[in-house]
């Protein structure tokens, strides 16, 4: 019991960061029609950003809330002025999004040093707490609550708000809504930018959770992202995180069990569904 | 322009002969390999208009094939074409079955169908330790007619200038026309009555055995493999070749080829002066991301236009002349 609470607890944690990568995607997929595949970089950006800042400083909180700054900054200009240029021609965008992670993947390495980074939570973050014999990690704890407070937020930004109201709309049809008179640009460059600092939080948040981080985790992490997006259906928000806790599942328990496959059965899982079923496990895009 | 390529091909043939260098002949072997891989994606991205990220499986299986098959038997001739046929048996086996999932998958699945891929074979490199030695790799004899570099060397320009030819000649049959309309339009293609999942795969097969044939060559001229042969940076050095170069070209990946593998050489003997020359890939990086925005076309395709631009202008005048 204990073992399994564990491995759930685990898995749950790693699926939320994988929620917090794939969420972005996912939207920027439904809205804009790119796939961009220089989001594991601005994962990776988030991570040696904010744990730089919560080494000099000594807060975690400025760490945090300086890698969303610069999830932003690097979404804006990323949107502006690498993807805007090639808006609506496929090859390009994969192939331009592509140069963009390997330039910021040894950006990284250039400013931070090719060697891995050790990182560890705050003080009041380390440590467990022991319920009824079972012993639990804080700090998943923690990732787990900021993953469902991330989701709550972004699913309460789309539902309630003006703003979600307009990238809702633009999901279903761009061009009515920019008929409509409403700048799509603008939505454009706000759900970039959004998604662009989820993914800069998830780097951070893993940092400490690791233990380590180096700059080719952006692309095992993205890699995982593309599996969560394709099996919770691009552009659906809330397949997403279904699918981010399936694949966090599926990681973990399959880690304990049968190391040697977790992360070929979750590869097979999304060949498997490109081909069946290419909208996803979770119905239609909405 | 064929005239050129006539008076290259034959200076480099003589090269080994005038020209003691082991370094040189080291690196020029490198550039003919890596031409191969990169003229085989340009058949993918360049001609029928297919964006895949997991070349890099293909090259690895042949790196692995050969790997395997010499250190298993002995390094004779015999074994080295075994090594050959499986190759080629097993790259076309697999670039076959990815070929028909490009029939459901349109450009951003597909690319990320083969990055998991390749990722994939990754994985099985790593954990089958009892054939792949896992990450630490292994080191292998090779043939006795490939120990002389100069040898080696030739073999490599000739099946790299073979390769040209016969890609030039697929390219330019009727085949390849209908690859080259799947690149414009596929829908129209198919409109037409082209049977375009067919062609898709043909295709991809013909990519992928020639990626293995590189994967071949790239093994024995380091004779040594490891896991790194099917990483995403193999595919990321065919892309920035094919892209730089010129896509839809062909002589285009040979140059990019050529530019990237010297530019490595030189940039990583500046890293003694500047540490910031060991990260030599991120000027590749930026001019790649340049590249792609500005001239799709690559140097070649870039030029070529420029050229034919030069030409054209004369005529216009006159026949504004005529006008006026």
């Amino acid at each position: 019991m204990d073992l399994i609470i564990n491995l759930a607890l685990n898995g749950l944690a790693t699926g939320m960061l994988i929620f917090l990568l794939a969420a972005g995607l996912t939207l920027i997929f439904g809205l804009m029609d790119v796939l961009n595949f220089a989001h594991g970089g601005l994962f990776a950006w988030g991570a040696y950003s904010g744990l730089w800042i919560y080494s000099q400083t000594g807060s975690f909180i400025i760490g945090i809330i300086g890698a969303i700054l610069t999830g932003f900054l690097l979404g804006i200009i990323t949107e502006k002025w690498i993807i805007k240029p090639v808006y609506g021609n496929h090859v390009q965008q994969i192939l331009i999004t592509l140069g963009l992670m390997l330039v910021l993947s040894e950006m990284l390495k250039v400013i931070w040093g090719p060697n891995q980074i050790t990182a560890s939570p705050p003080d009041y973050l380390k440590g467990s707490w022991e319920l009824g014999g079972v012993i639990i990690i804080k700090y998943r704890v923690f990732i787990i609550l900021v993953g469902f407070v991330i989701f709550a937020g972004v699913q309460f930004l789309l539902k309630k708000t003006k703003i979600g109201l307009v990238v809702r709309a633009g999901v279903m049809n761009k061009e009515m809504v920019q008929a409509l008179g409403i700048n799509i640009q603008r939505v454009f460059m706000f759900v970039f930018m959004i998604g662009a600092g989820m993914a800069a939080l998830g780097g951070v948040l893993l940092g400490p959770y690791s233990g380590v981080i180096h700059a080719g985790m952006g692309m095992e992490f993205a890699i995982l992202a593309f599996i969560v997006v394709v099996i919770g259906g691009m552009g659906n928000f809330k397949g997403s995180v279904l699918a981010a806790i399936l694949v966090g599942l599926s990681g973990s328990f399959m880690a304990y069990y049968v190391p040697d496959l977790s992360l070929a059965v979750n590869m097979l899982l999304m060949a498997i569904v490109l081909i069946i079923r290419p909208q996803g496990l979770f119905g239609a895009k909405g | 322009m064929t005239a050129i390529i006539l008076v290259v091909a034959a200076f480099l043939l003589l090269l080994p002969f005038v020209y003691e260098s082991r370094n040189l002949l080291i690196l020029l072997t490198q550039v003919f390999v890596f031409s191969i891989f990169a003229m085989s994606y340009d058949l993918l991205l360049g001609f029928t208009g297919i964006v895949s990220f997991g070349h890099a499986m293909f090259f690895g299986i042949g790196a692995y094939s050969m790997g395997i098959f010499m250190k298993r038997f002995e390094p004779t001739l015999t074994v080295f074409l075994l090594a050959v046929l499986t190759t080629i048996v097993l790259t076309g086996f697999v670039s076959f079955l990815v070929g028909l999932l490009t029939l459901r998958l349109k450009s951003h699945f597909y690319a990320m169908l083969t990055l998991s891929l390749s990722g994939l074979f990754l994985v099985l490199a790593e954990k089958w330790r009892t054939m792949t030695y896992g990450n630490d790799g292994f080191t292998f004899r090779v043939p006795e007619l490939f120990i002389d570099r100069t040898n080696f060397y030739l073999l490599c320009l000739v099946v790299m200038v073979a390769v040209f030819l016969i890609l030039k000649r697929f390219t330019n049959s009727p085949l390849g026309r209908v690859l080259q309309a799947i690149r414009e339009n596929e829908q129209r293609t198919e409109s037409l009555g082209f049977q375009v999942l067919h062609y898709k795969i043909a295709a991809s097969v013909m990519s992928g055995v020639l990626a293995g044939i590189a994967g071949i060559l790239y093994a024995i001229s380091l004779r040594f493999v490891n896991t790194s042969v099917f990483a995403m940076d193999i595919t990321l050095d065919a892309l920035l070749m094919t892209i730089i170069g010129g896509v839809g070209t062909l002589i285009g990946a040979i140059i990019g080829a050529g530019l990237i593998e010297f530019a490595h050489h030189w940039l990583t003997e500046l890293a003694k002066e500047h540490w910031i020359f060991e990260r030599w890939i991120i000027f590749f990086g930026i001019i790649y991301i340049l590249v792609v925005m500005f001239f799709p076309r690559g140097i070649v395709g870039t030029l070529s236009t420029l050229s034919w631009k030069r030409k054209q202008q004369p005529a216009v005048k006159k026949e504004e002349k005529i006008a006026g």
